[in-house]
């Protein structure tokens, strides 16, 4: 019996850190949506093309770990720089989903680039943490619980903590958010637009680097990061598109249920049901609760 | 540029188009002098949206242009500002239909009013509570979303926003649309109040002839992108045309402006 139950807690605290992991793809998707309304499809190829630009700056050019990570941050300042001028800036007054068809094409820009300037062969992320059990967690408390999963929980929860002052107590932040909910009342008052976009595609650049990390140190950096960072949208549609707490409650959510039922009801379908049980669950979200947990309500006054 | 002139804002002879094809204004000519209220007045589609927007430059996100004529702001061309430009300059638009930002409380929708000056929190707190002395109903609902406030309360905060800019003139669109009359009559009692002891210069696009006329010191009615008629305030509240077109005192049944001023020429050729 306490075995059993030993076992149902490494489950669960291992599917919640894997969560974080897909919380910190969301939180970029949770960045471009809040500022502009629109789902941001290249953020998966930020997410390649940050991390591939990083191990090509340690691996390609002998940079250290500190400056290689620093320039990468830079590149994706400069990527968030161009997207403004080249894409959004002359889309200023197109609609959403003009906007939204946009990202698609940025996103095989970015993934083409990509790979003209790394190459194409999978790549060695060696953040110096290991993705296996911290012994001292295993002796004391019998969990098995990846040092990678916990570092992942640590700087999810960091960033978080940040972008969560960042928009509650800054300028910035109150900028953001009114041009989240109007940007023409906004640009109206004199909130500069385009410094604001400048801004959250340079943070969400920055956010996908740090989620490609993660990401690549587990799986190794390859073209596959960007499809799995669509992982990102079953966590929105259950957290809320809107809101950052929800990318968050919404990756632990996906993490922790995913895999409870691949290892509980997985052998009965045959497994690998992680792929899919976090879309099923979002489809009851959209049903029943389609501004998911966190997102902000629809307000219309009648 | 050294501004001598009186007036604040001089339009002269603007044209506008949409899309560079859709003729909004045709000929509109205005002038605001420094620390008055001026009423531009019209039906739906005259172009009075289309005129404030010509001068606080947020006509390019309409696909809008200014094809002809010239519009002078403080002394000086306004031609390529952007509309955040404007507001460092002083003028600030209050858009039609309110346009709060729904999910920030009441307070912060105020406060982001403040978002181009460089101001300390401290500096912010004095001037919220310079702003609450106009918007008294505003202060009880401070910490409320700003969504769940009547419609008087969101015309309210728009207003305190655009004044936390510190403009030198403001551009008021429609600001009692949809409203009570009692509302509409305290909007008004502000919008004077901010005039007289702020000094702000206010150019109001109203339909609600009468009661924008009266807390205003000269007027404009625009009808199909022209410019029809002007003059002080109390001249055109006691203009027969004007009473009988947009105050309801009516003889007959005549549409519009044009049809009056058809007849008034035909009555003169035949008495000669």
């Amino acid at each position: 019996m306490v075995e059993e139950l030993l076992f149902f807690m490494e489950v669960l605290v291992g599917g919640l850190l894997a969560g974080t992991m897909y919380s910190l793809v969301a939180l970029g998707f949770v960045l471009i949506f809040k500022a502009s309304a629109t789902f941001n499809f290249s953020q998966g190829a930020m997410v390649f093309f940050s991390v591939l630009a990083f191990c090509g700056f340690m691996q390609d050019f002998n940079i250290p770990f500190v400056p290689a990570f620093i320039l990468a941050a830079l590149l994706m300042v400069v990527v968030g720089l161009c997207t403004e001028r080249l894409v959004l800036r002359p889309l200023m007054n197109a609609s959403e989903d003009t906007v939204l068809m946009a990202t698609i094409g940025l996103g095989y820009v970015l993934e083409g680039l990509a790979q003209a300037a790394w190459g194409v062969e999978v790549r060695r992320l060696d953040l110096g943490i290991g993705d296996f059990p911290v012994p001292w967690i295993a002796d004391n408390l019998k969990l098995f619980i990846s040092a990678l999963d916990i570092t992942a929980g640590l700087v999810a929860a960091i960033m978080i903590i940040g972008l969560f002052l960042l928009f509650k107590y800054t300028k910035i932040g109150l900028g953001l958010r009114a041009v989240a909910d109007d940007p023409g009342a906004a640009s109206s008052i004199g909130i500069p637009l385009k410094h604001i976009m400048l801004l959250v595609w340079s943070a969400a650049g920055v956010v996908a680097l740090v989620a490609g990390c993660m990401w690549g140190a587990r799986a190794g950096v390859q073209f596959a990061l960007v499809d799995l960072a669509l992982k990102a949208l079953p966590v929105l549609i259950i957290g809320g598109f809107s809101s950052i707490p929800g990318a968050i409650i919404g990756g632990l959510i996906i993490g922790a249920v995913e895999k409870v039922l691949e290892v509980y009801i997985g052998p009965f379908f045959g497994g690998a049901i992680e792929g899919w049980a976090p879309y099923v669950l979002a489809i009851f979200f959209l049903l029943y609760r389609p501004e998911g947990l966190f997102g902000e309500k629809i307000i219309r006054r009648v | 540029m050294n501004n001598t002139s009186a007036n604040i804002l001089d339009i002269k002879n603007i044209e506008v188009r949409y899309d560079n094809v859709i003729l909004a204004l045709h000929d509109v000519s205005l002038k605001v002098p420094k620390g008055k209220v001026v009423a531009l007045l019209g039906a739906n589609g005259a172009g009075k949206s289309t005129t404030l927007k010509a001068v606080s430059t947020m006509l390019a996100s309409e696909r809008g242009k200014v094809t002809n004529g010239s519009i002078e702001y403080d002394g000086n061309a306004i031609d390529k500002q952007t509309p955040s430009q404007m507001v460092g300059l002083g003028m600030v638009q209050v858009l039609e239909g309110r346009r709060c930002f729904g999910h920030l409380t009441v307070e912060e929708n105020i406060i982001s009013g403040a978002y181009s000056r460089k101001l300390s929190k401290g500096d912010i707190n004095q001037e919220l509570e310079k702003i609450y002395t106009y918007f008294i109903r505003l202060k009880e609902r401070r910490k409320s979303q700003a969504a769940f406030t009547s419609g008087g309360e969101q015309q309210m905060i728009a207003v305190a926003r655009a004044m936390m800019a510190k403009p030198k003139m403001l551009l008021l669109d429609e600001p009692t649309m949809g409203l009570a009359p009692q509302l509409v009559a305290e909007i008004f009692n502000i919008v004077k109040e901010l005039n007289t002891k702020e000094g702000v210069s206010i150019l109001l696009a109203e339909q609600n002839t009468n009661v924008a006329l009266k807390n205003s010191d000269y007027g404009y009615i625009i009808e199909t992108g022209r410019v029809m008629l002007d003059g002080t305030a109390e001249s055109l509240l006691n203009d027969d045309k004007v009473k009988e077109l947009y105050l309801g005192i009516s003889k007959k049944g005549r549409k519009n402006f044009r049809d009056v001023l058809k007849e008034e020429s035909l009555t003169k050729k035949r008495s000669n």
